[in-house]
């Protein structure tokens, strides 16, 4: 079975999808300079607009339902990816109790997203992962292997993640974060932006009018360090290997590819090397600056922006790019109007977890 | 969609509080790494070797993950003390499987799900998947680690506040003889890690060839 995109919708600090490639067109970062989370510390972070995660949560899904061929979820798989769950409401009562009495644990969890949506829409079945960054990337990968095994004929993905002192506090002390909006590939980038987003996605072995094929996934795990990649890149280039040989396509067919382009020294300089090894030529960018890195989220944005390309067959330039680090890393540097029938999405991990994902026209 | 599994090996281990024997120094014989591994990490890592795995794919589960670090990081900040970037880099949910990986030098597809008091049961139905796809052989790992100072507080669903199950599967060539998930007959374990418990204790009494509903 082939496995389609259908609808999606998503929210982020840019707005709902629209607005966000609005954004991408236009060059300009969401990103606002917060020093509430650190103490005065100056930090980029990735805000919604207004109040209440979980609302944002259900309005999203309902966007999906309200667009799509399904009367209702009740023959849905809900897969969700997500690292922090229910963190922020366990830290805002943990702070002001310093005790755990009014930490109710299941909404402590991962799971809490999935047990929200579960009760207002009623699915067949719900699954969650958290594999920190790569966590709504191995939720879609999860949705393309059920679907080519004929398990389910719909599933809903979903990708969310909120701000929380502990990913904010946590990232600063590895020092990874910017002080300013992130400039991906950057030579002179000093780091990343923790930001929250909402992205679901509804996948379907039915093709409609507008669907977008789910082509290939892949995965590896880099064994080489918890935090740092591999600096010979191995593991991105075996994740990324693994998803051309899943879609039968090679390098030379991926039109363009969404990095995972944290903006942090290190995942930047080995993502381009992986590239540039596997792919030479392909144009790259990163759209982590504009809405920032949404983590557990990010790879169901980024699945979102890669969408959307290929329907509106315009590559985005990169944002915030002045002096490029890797000069044979071919960076859009203006806005490209082209025949696109392949996009890559990378997204890597803590643990060297890796993930990639190839989407295309999907032919009628 | 249902298929059947072989479980080729399995293991259990829970206790009350803190698990005593876990067999560290000589599963990881180097102490500064040992010194870094967060509990979870240490109950997989004894579970895969009693399972005799063999580096392929893994699908590990948590409900409530790194707690531990998790705790550590919050305390941190509530009290304005330095964060340690290795308590942060240790709160990730797939810690343990990582830190496997690491070891183990396993460059293969890991996955780590946490869907709440239906973890392990998730875990199991994902391994499945895993083995299908893959038509090798999967580790399937579950483990909860909830001691922590003042656990009694909200701690109303376990008697045992370490614990974990582990089985390596792979897909059978039929049906026949294959077992539904039969109850849990150990009492006091934690929801989230009582399928696969099960499925350990079916192994035990040779039932070792179960269904699954992917």
């Amino acid at each position: 079975m082939k496995s389609f995109i259908n609808i999606y919708e998503s929210i982020s600090s840019a707005g709902d999808t629209d607005e966000l490639m609005h954004l991408a067109y236009a060059k300009q970062s969401a990103i606002e300079i917060d020093n509430g989370y650190m103490d005065g510390i100056p930090v980029g972070l990735g805000k919604i607009k207004g109040e209440g995660f979980f609302s944002f949560l259900e309005k999203v899904v309902q966007q999906v339902l309200d667009k799509s061929n399904l009367e209702d979820f009740k023959d849905t798989l809900l897969v969700v990816g997500s690292s922090v769950g229910g963190m922020a409401e366990s830290e805002s009562h943990y702070f002001k109790d310093k005790n755990y009495t009014n930490i109710d644990p299941a909404r402590h969890t991962i799971d809490v997203i999935a047990m929200h949506l579960n009760q207002k829409f009623a699915f067949c079945g719900t699954r969650s992962f958290s594999t920190a960054c790569t966590s709504s990337a191995n939720a879609l990968l999860l949705a393309k292997r059920l679907i080519e095994v004929g398990a389910y004929k719909n599933i809903l993905v979903v990708g969310a993640d909120a701000l929380c002192y502990t990913t904010v506090c946590g990232f600063y002390s590895l020092g990874v974060l910017s002080s300013k909006a992130s400039t991906p590939f950057d030579k002179n980038r000093d780091g990343m932006n923790v930001a929250e987003a909402i992205g679901a996605i509804l996948i379907q072995d039915t093709q409609t009018s507008d669907s977008i094929e789910l082509l290939g996934v892949g995965a590896s795990s880099d064994a080489y360090h918890m935090t740092n990649p591999d600096p010979q890149a191995r593991g991105a280039m075996k994740a990324m290997q693994n998803a051309l040989d899943d879609a039968g396509l090679s390098p030379s067919d991926i039109d363009y590819i969404n990095a995972h382009g944290t903006g942090t020294i290190a995942n930047d300089k080995v993502e381009a090397l992986a590239i540039e090894k596997l792919f030479g030529d392909v144009v790259v960018n990163s759209t982590k600056a504009i809405i920032g890195h949404t983590l557990g989220a990010a790879a169901a944005m980024e699945a979102i922006i890669s969408c959307e390309v290929l329907k509106k067959q315009t590559i985005p330039p990169q944002t915030a790019l002045k002096v490029q680090e890797n000069e044979h890393l071919n960076l859009s540097t203006k806005e490209i109007k082209k025949d696109i029938s392949y996009v890559m999405s990378n997204s890597f991990a803590f643990g060297g977890n890796n993930v990639s994902i190839i989407f295309g026209r999907a032919k009628s | 969609m249902k298929i059947a599994l072989n479980v080729i090996s399995s293991a259990k281990i829970f206790a009350t509080k803190k698990i005593e024997d876990l067999d560290e120094k000589r599963i990881v014989p180097k102490m500064i790494l040992r010194r870094r591994l967060t509990r979870n990490t240490k109950i997989m890592l004894y579970l895969a070797d009693r399972c005799g795995f063999e580096n392929t794919k893994i699908v590990y589960a948590s409900a409530f993950g790194e707690l531990q670090a998790s705790v550590g990081i919050t305390d941190a900040i509530l009290y304005k003390t330095q964060l340690s970037p290795t308590l942060f880099q240790n709160s990730v949910y797939n810690s343990a499987p990582s830190y496997f990986s690491l070891l183990n030098k396993d460059t293969d597809e890991i996955l780590t799900i946490s869907s709440g008091m239906n973890s392990s049961s998730e875990a199991l139905k994902t391994a499945a998947l895993q083995a299908l796809i893959s038509k090798e052989k999967v580790l399937c790992v579950a483990t909860e680690c909830l001691d922590i100072e003042n656990i009694q507080e909200v701690n109303n669903c376990t008697d045992y506040l370490e614990a974990g199950a582990g089985v390596v599967v792979e897909v059978a060539q039929n049906m026949d003889g294959a077992k539904e998930i039969e109850t849990l007959k150990q009492n006091g374990i934690i929801k989230s890690l009582e399928t696969l418990m099960s499925v350990v204790e079916m192994s035990e009494e040779g039932k070792t060839k179960i269904l699954i509903d992917l």
